[in-house]
């Protein structure tokens, strides 16, 4: 009964870079593992001094040379905290890539709107620098417009923010959006973050006559 | 409207139940393991709620034969059956079903659960059945849906609800699009124990060291991950629901201080992680409900829960913890999109057992891929957890492909399935052309199992009584009474078809 040596057979790789986007959110880029990504899927990066990890989505363009993750430090979270502190050079462990909340080959072509609440984001900043000839519609939920990563990386016209605590008084919801601007019908619609925006999307989607078929959600929290 | 949530009585050749065990699986065993179906008793409580009359047929639960069972939903005369399908007995339900119209021509009959939510043409070709509902979250459509046939004599044709398969007049078939994925799971009401007969469900069950037990509404609806690929909680249709933790420690204060509840187990395919684990353990602490003598189980993953969160789940009295372990080597876990690495196992374990709780490891065997090798190195490496006192209890089942998850879509898709019939598929036996005999792998199990009579881990046993923990005695000489005769069953269970020469093609060259 000899213990087998894990350690040996660990799969960590190096930080690359860490670009601090908020006080408390970052986009974190590590050496890419050798292994078939699709677009829309999630890793799990983890630390081996606290031995847990967490499902990430990937941020950035599926066939880049490495991958990114836009990750927001949660109060009380060890992972996402611990990762905030890293520095190029240091190691993470990754599982994966794992999930279907990708565009099928066959979809490419559709018309989308990505639906998403603060880093729920990430799979679709990843769809639109994989395909860049997508035809897409981003609604973006945030509480601050410094939340509004990357926005450069967005066709003009093609990302708004949803801003819900905006200095100048005025707020709005991603809900509020969908109620005062209906979605084309043949629109297929990705939701992708806090649990009850979704939730209450769908709601709304539904209500104006959109089909079950034509909605995909992913929950990160 | 009058509506039966029913489980018929399902008995095989040998005389064995069909039981419902761990995520909804059905293996059939001859010592009764009767688990309350959680998001079906908040179903039958939500119908009850809106004024619908409601009937809680478990007939397995409530110790009836097939006939007796059939001939009392005959006089109760239901207007709606819902039933609840998995792979192993969809032939038995196919039949049931057309019994059902026989008597019951008018009563629509609903078909729910992960086979056919996957399948729902299939079903409704197969069988008579009216209606399959596409989400798993039956409580929610249950208490739309009933509601609006109530009222919609012509729903057939007007009902736009998602996620159903409905039969037209004649033989077309409609569908209402994809279901929703998420939920809001706190505006599902919280099970009336009462109605569900929890009582029957109470007591016998392997898990629980003390009794009466119960099952607390789950947390999670299906996984939080989500990505194992063998598990029916995977799949691009679905995401996860989440439960508060406000209102789960409400049950779980009702459980304790109303109904004198022992043990609870929660058996969302995993369990709350991070600020909601602590959030909860914390206010189990906080309401006192540490110090009643109950104890809480959970389903969580490797490299999921932390030191200091088990530290406090340890505080707040928490015992049973299952972990999904499958097997000892990393290209298995990689094929199985676990998500964890191996060097991380030892230390959750370690924690686990330093703050007094009982982990509990699931293993399973006879991957189409698994070599003597890889299945060495989990038997081996099982042993040494186990006789060093990592984990304290485990469970071995034989690789199964189920409800078409993508680890079933893959055995179809490398031709390595041995058998199309379903009846098959009741995990007492391996389905899949493997590289090396079958009896290889019965062999693993019957070894893993025999752990528990190594006098090393029963000389463990005794040393963890050294703790002064009063679940240590109740482990070793209540529990494992119980468990001799649980090992036996589950040895005989997944080792019967040994020395029965497999099919030519079971043995890949």
């Amino acid at each position: 009964m000899n213990k087998i040596d894990y350690n040996q057979q660990m799969q960590t790789f190096p930080v690359l870079e860490i670009k601090h986007k908020t006080q408390n959110t970052f986009c974190l880029r590590v050496a890419r593992p050798n292994v078939s990504i699709s677009s829309g899927q999630c890793f799990n990066v983890g630390i081996s001094g606290i031995d847990i990890n967490r499902e990430y989505s990937m941020y950035s363009d599926a066939a880049a040379p490495y991958l990114e993750f836009l990750i927001r430090a949660v109060e009380g979270g060890l992972v996402s905290t611990y990762l905030q502190k890293l520095k190029p050079g240091d190691l993470v462990e990754l599982d994966g890539p794992y999930g279907e909340f990708c565009i099928p080959p066959g979809r490419i072509n559709s018309k989308f709107v990505f639906i998403g609440s603060g880093t729920g984001i990430a799979p679709f900043h990843s769809f639109i620098k994989t395909y860049p000839t997508l035809n897409y519609l981003i609604l973006h939920g945030i509480r601050n417009s410094d939340e509004a990563y990357d926005a450069d990386d967005y066709q003009q016209g093609r990302y708004i923010t949803c801003v819900s605590q905006n200095i100048n008084g005025q707020s709005m919801r991603v809900t509020d959006y969908l109620r005062e601007n209906h979605l084309s019908k043949d629109s297929i619609i990705y939701l992708c973050g806090n649990r009850n925006m979704i939730i209450d999307c769908v709601q709304i989607l539904f209500d104006q006559g959109m089909n079950g078929d034509q909605i995909i959600s992913e929950v990160f929290f | 409207m009058r509506v039966a949530i029913s489980y018929p009585p399902i008995v095989n050749d040998l005389g064995q139940k069909a039981m419902v065990s761990q995520n909804r699986n059905v293996q059939y065993f001859k010592e009764p393991t009767y688990l309350l179906p959680v998001t079906y008793a908040q179903a039958a409580t939500w119908l009850k709620r809106d004024g619908h009359d409601v009937l809680w047929d478990d007939g397995n639960a409530q110790l009836k034969t097939y006939k007796q069972w059939l001939e009392d939903l005959q006089n109760w005369k239901p207007d709606m059956v819902v039933l609840e399908s998995t792979t192993p007995v969809m032939k038995f339900y196919w039949k049931a079903i057309e019994e059902i119209k026989s008597i019951l021509p008018s009563t629509i009959v609903a078909m729910t659960g992960y086979h056919s939510m996957r399948m729902p043409e299939e079903t409704m070709q197969e069988s008579v059945a009216d209606l399959v509902i596409r989400s798993s979250n039956v409580d929610f459509v249950l208490h739309r849906l009933v509601d609006y046939i109530s009222n919609n004599p012509a729903w057939r044709l007007t009902c736009s609800l998602e996620g159903l398969h409905l039969r037209m007049r004649g033989k077309e078939i409609r569908s209402t699009g994809n279901f929703r994925q998420v939920e809001p799971l706190d505006k599902s009401p919280l099970i009336d124990r009462e109605f569900v007969r929890w009582r029957d469900y109470a007591f016998e069950n392997g898990n629980f060291l003390q009794t009466p037990g119960t099952y607390a509404t789950s947390v999670i609806r299906d996984c939080m991950f989500g990505k194992c690929t063998f598990c029916r909680y995977n799949g691009p249709e679905l995401t996860f629901s989440m439960m508060s933790v406000q209102r789960s420690l409400d049950e779980y204060e009702d459980l304790i201080n109303n109904h004198g509840v022992k043990e609870i187990f929660d058996d969302s395919g995993v369990w709350y992680r991070g600020k909601e684990a602590r959030e909860f353990a914390q206010g189990i602490i906080d309401r006192g409900l540490n110090k009643k003598d109950c104890y809480f189980g959970i389903n969580t993953r490797f490299e999921y829960l932390d030191e200091e969160t088990i530290m406090l789940m340890g505080e707040a009295n928490f015992r049973f913890v299952l972990l999904g372990y499958e097997a000892a080597d990393n290209e298995t876990l990689q094929r199985l999109n676990k998500g964890y690495q191996l060097q991380h196992v030892e230390n959750c374990l370690k924690w686990l057992t330093k703050y007094g709780m009982h982990p509990h490891l699931t293993i399973m065997v006879g991957y189409y891929w698994q070599t003597q090798e890889q299945l060495d190195k989990t038997v081996s490496e099982v042993k040494r957890l186990m006789l060093y006192g990592f984990a304290r209890t485990l469970q071995v089942t034989l690789c199964t492909p189920l409800d078409y998850t993508p680890y079933h879509q893959e055995c179809i898709k490398e031709g390595v399935l041995l058998t199309n019939n379903y009846d098959d598929f009741d995990m007492s036996k391996l389905i899949v052309k493997t590289p090396i005999p079958h009896d290889q792998y019965y062999k693993a199990v019957r070894e893993m199992y025999g752990i528990a009579f190594n006098p090393l881990f029963i000389l463990r046993q005794l040393r963890f009584l050294l703790n002064g923990r009063k679940r240590d005695w109740q482990f070793l000489f209540t529990y494992s009474i119980r468990a001799i005769r649980r090992v036996r069953q589950h040895i005989f269970n997944l080792t019967r078809h040994e020395g029965i020469k497999a099919s030519k093609s079971s043995i890949v060259s």
